[in-house]
This record gives structure tokens, sequence and C-alpha cells, in this order.
């Protein structure tokens, strides 16, 4: 799947969308930044609850082309523009991490059918 | 000779158990009954040796349970200085009597030792026929008595009254600073016991929440500090008290997100700066004061049965 | 589900199993790695999935009255982690998987 079929998904709010499109193969979900330089690979999409400019960071060294906040967690203006720069999508969604996790692993699950 | 036999207790300054009792018994409570008596003619040496026999310091003199008069060995003595002791008792007895009727308060007693300066009072009934005699040594033993009656009775109600469902906890907690190994220990000890009790759960959720993030700030924002905890049936109240190094912007410390911990504290998972906000959404009852220099309290009263928020059933 | 069907399922190592273990149905599953987040929440916690693997993350799952904590990314569990498991009647797992893939698996599971 990619970046735009997410954003067909119930429950998410597009708030960053000067983003290139790319294909999505996998999930990670943490909060712990350094445990997502460690184990995150590209095109993951990470599922987080950090919203801010750091994230952006930590997501351009490896390769992640989206974020997912959880949590309705608010999004600090310098996180936005700091995605806009690097081209990285920022959804927002009222679900948790363990709601979101489920959601883009059924609809990966779909895409691969 | 006058012995000063003035009774040294304050009524003003009693403690309300003691002037309760003053007031509670009854002279007829604490007199003696066992009335050692003598008529008016019965002779002064004669009463010098009921005295002694009986060991009595003051004889009422009656006849036919009328009181008339009484002899103190005071008398006697005056008698054996001046050797009348072959003389008839009315003729030297007091006449001018003080009386205590059996009814009247304890209280009166003692104010009477006090104003009369005499050694004992005779007591009568309703008919002003005598029926006993009252000292000082009286009133002691009374006093005594009743109150080893009623200290036993307190205990006992004491021991008798804590029941099973009481949450009657009262705990005090050293929080030292930097001691992650334990950091939350003493909320997770206080959880337990609510647990134990019965709490329902969604009230323990509260109290564990508020008094766990309570015990974090102390360890990783003070210098170390105390957790008082006071729960009962009704609510359960912590208090958080460091005394460094105090907060200096306290109200933005209040802000979700706020936070002045370091990256290493934030590596070992503090330190997000929900604290403050968190513990106010849980509690009823919430205060905070802090200032630089002056340290941080913060109390939060968490009342049980009354949800915040939503009140749906799970 | 029931635990043990999530353990092989997972392929989780057991640390600690809490005494009334196998009876409980998992259906409330958190997902965290910010302790002070895991606060936040009001409602009831079964599993705690995180990979902050510390004795703050036992006490934290203590205080949300969770039965169980599972520590994901092969995280290393220290002693204290599994005292704590033993002072508080909890279970402790440790997965190779990531959060991210337990996740996928419980939702499998639940059906």
């Amino acid at each position: 799947m990619t970046i735009k079929d997410m954003m067909q998904l119930k429950g998410l709010t597009l708030v960053q969308q000067e983003f290139e499109d790319a294909t999505i193969s996998g999930g990670y979900t943490s909060d712990l930044l350094s445990d997502v330089m460690a184990h995150a690979v590209a095109d993951n999409v990470l599922i987080t609850i950090q919203a801010h400019i750091n994230t952006v960071a930590v997501a351009k060294l490896v390769g992640i082309r989206a974020l997912l906040i959880a949590n309705d967690r608010e999004i600090l203006d310098d996180m936005i523009r700091a995605a806009q720069k690097e081209k990285i999508a920022i959804f927002r969604s009222k679900m948790n991490q363990f709601e979101l996790s489920v959601l883009v692993s059924k609809l990966l699950a779909k895409a691969s059918c | 000779m006058v012995i000063d036999k003035s009774i040294p207790i304050k009524m003003e300054e009693s403690t309300s158990l003691i002037l309760d009792l003053i007031y509670r018994l009854k002279i007829k409570d604490v007199m003696s009954r066992n009335l050692v008596v003598a008529s008016p003619e019965d002779s002064l040496d004669h009463i010098k040796t009921l005295m002694k026999q009986k060991n009595v310091t003051g004889i009422p003199i009656v006849k036919k349970d009328r009181l008339l008069g009484i002899l103190s060995i005071d008398d006697i003595f005056k008698a054996l200085d001046n050797g009348y002791m072959q003389e008839l008792a009315e003729k030297h007895m007091s006449k001018k009597l003080v009386m205590l009727e059996e009814d009247m308060p304890l209280a009166f007693a003692i104010s009477y030792f006090d104003k009369f300066k005499y050694g004992r009072f005779p007591v009568v009934d309703r008919n002003n026929l005598l029926v006993g005699m009252i000292t000082s040594r009286d009133i002691n033993v009374g006093l005594l008595i009743t109150i080893n009656k009623e200290v036993a009775r307190m205990e006992e109600l004491l021991a008798q009254s804590t029941p099973v469902d009481v949450h009657n906890i009262r705990k005090i907690f050293r929080i030292r600073k930097y001691d992650f190994e334990h950091a939350g220990n003493a909320s997770n000890r206080i959880k337990k016991l609510l647990v134990e009790r019965k709490l329902d759960p969604r009230d323990i959720r509260r109290v564990a929440v508020a008094m766990y993030e309570m015990e974090i700030n102390i360890t990783v924002h003070s210098e170390g500090g105390t957790l008082t905890v006071v729960i009962d049936n009704d609510h359960a109240e912590i208090i958080a008290k460091d005394s460094a190094p105090g907060i200096e912007h306290p109200e933005l410390a209040l802000q979700e997100g706020y936070s002045t911990a370091n990256e290493w504290i934030k590596s070992l998972g503090f330190g997000a700066g929900m604290g403050l906000a968190n513990i106010r959404r849980v509690s009823d009852t919430f205060d905070f004061h802090s200032a630089l220099g002056k340290g941080t309290t913060v109390r939060a009263v968490i009342d049980f049965k009354r949800k915040k928020g939503n009140d749906n059933d799970h | 589900m029931k635990i043990d069907q999530l353990i092989k399922e997972l392929g989780c190592e057991v640390l600690h199993r809490r005494k009334e273990t196998g009876v409980k149905d998992l259906k409330h599953f958190v997902v965290s790695d910010l302790m002070s987040d895991v606060l936040l929440i009001d409602e009831e916690v079964d599993l705690l999935i995180t990979s902050l693997s510390t004795t703050q993350a036992m006490r934290t799952a203590d205080i949300v009255s969770a039965m169980g904590v599972i520590i994901v990314n092969g995280k290393a569990v220290t002693a204290d982690m599994k005292a704590a498991a033993k002072e508080f009647d909890m279970t402790l797992l440790k997965t190779k998987l990531s959060t991210f893939e337990v996740c996928g698996v419980i939702h499998r599971l639940k059906g």
C-alpha cells in the first residue's frame, strides 16, 4: 500500500500533506526514539505519540516516510514545518497506539492479498 | 493547730473528663457510710477513745440520727491541753455546722473543702438526717476508682470500635532523591492495601495514580521529601512535601507536557511532564504551592464513590 | 483470548507467571513506552505492551492494575523486574517481536 492509500482510512486525519508518496511495507510502533533508530526500517509507517520535531529527525535518518500520531496528541508547528521540508506525511488520530497498529496491520494484510 | 487540707484541684483548668466526673458523681457515691457517732452525753474522753479505736478524726454528735454537732480531733487536743476531757460532748461540740447533702455533686464537696478548710463534712439526706461523712481521702479514693472504671470502659470501646471495613490508613513515607529503584514503591504498597480492603477499582486507580505521580515528582524533581497518606471510608488525602528546590514557574508546571526533566531522567521513562496536571485530573480537590528556594507542597483529595467525569458503569 | 494462546503465538519467554494465571480473558491491551502516558488511562488494563524494559514499567503496570507486562523487541529483562513481577503477582513475558507485530498477532487471535 502507499501513503495515499492511508488517506482513505477512517479515523485518520492528514495534518501535513506535503509529502512524497511512497510504498508502506510495514509499521513500527514506539515512543522511544532510540528504539526507532535501532529497529525501525525504511518504508515503515511510524506510529507514536511523540509529536515533536525530534521524531522527524529520526524518521529522516531511518527512511520513514509517514508518521501516525496517536491519542490525538497536539502536533507542534515546528514539527509540521520540519516534516514539510523533508516531505514526510503526518497523520493524526484519536485512536491509541494499539488500535492504530491493528488498523495498519489490517490494511497491509489486505494489500498483500 | 490547723492543718491545711485544701484540695489542689483547679476547677477551671481540669480536663473535661475530670469535670464530667466531679459533676456526675454524687457525694453519696464516695462518702463513708460506716458512721462512727456519739451522743451529746458522751464524755470527751470517750470521744477520744472512739477516735483512736475507729481511726477517725471527727465524730458527729447525733440524737436519733439528727445531727446536733461535730467534734474533731482538734477539739480533743484542746481538751487535753486544758484538762477538761471528762466534760460532755454537747458542751464542746461545734454547732455551727457546714453540712453537705448526699445528692449534691462531688464538685460541691471539693469547693467546700477548699472554702472551709475543715477536714471532714457530715452528710445528711433530704430530711436532714445524718447518713454519712466525707473526708478529702474519700474524694480521692472515689475519684480514682471511678476514673479507673472509665478508662477501662474507654479502652474496651476502642478495642471494639475497629470494624473490619474501615479504610483506616495513615502513613508517612520518606522519599529519597533519584531513588529510581524504589520510586513508586510507597504507591504500590498503598494500592495493595486498597485492593485488599476492596475499595472500588475506579477509586483505587485514582488514588494510585495521584500518589504515584506525586512520589515520582519528589524522586525526580526534588532533594527528597515526604508523602503523607490518610485514607478513611470516604476519601483519600495525599500530601507531598519537599523543601527544595522549589519550582520557578509553578503556573507552567501545571501545563500538560511542560517538564524540566533532563535527558537522563527522560531516558529512564520519567519526566514527560504530565504529572501535576494528571494529579489534578484524577482528584476532587487539588492544591499546589511552590516557590524557588522554598520547596513544593502538593495536596490531593480523592472522594470515594464520586466518580470524576464519566459516571457510566463498566 | 487467554494468556497461554498469546504466549504460544508470540513465542514468548515466560519470566514470571502470576498466581491466577490462564483464567482471565484478555481484552484490554495498552501499548506505550512512556509510563507517564500509561498513567493517563482511565480504562481497565489487562496487558501492558512496552519496550521500556525497566522496574518502572512494572510499577506503572501495577498502579493501573494490569495482570501482565510484555517486553518487546527482545529487550533484556532485569532481575529487579522479575522480582517486581513476583512482588506484584504479575505475569512477565518477553518476545523478540516488535510492538507492531505483537498488535497484529493479538488482533488475529481476537478473531
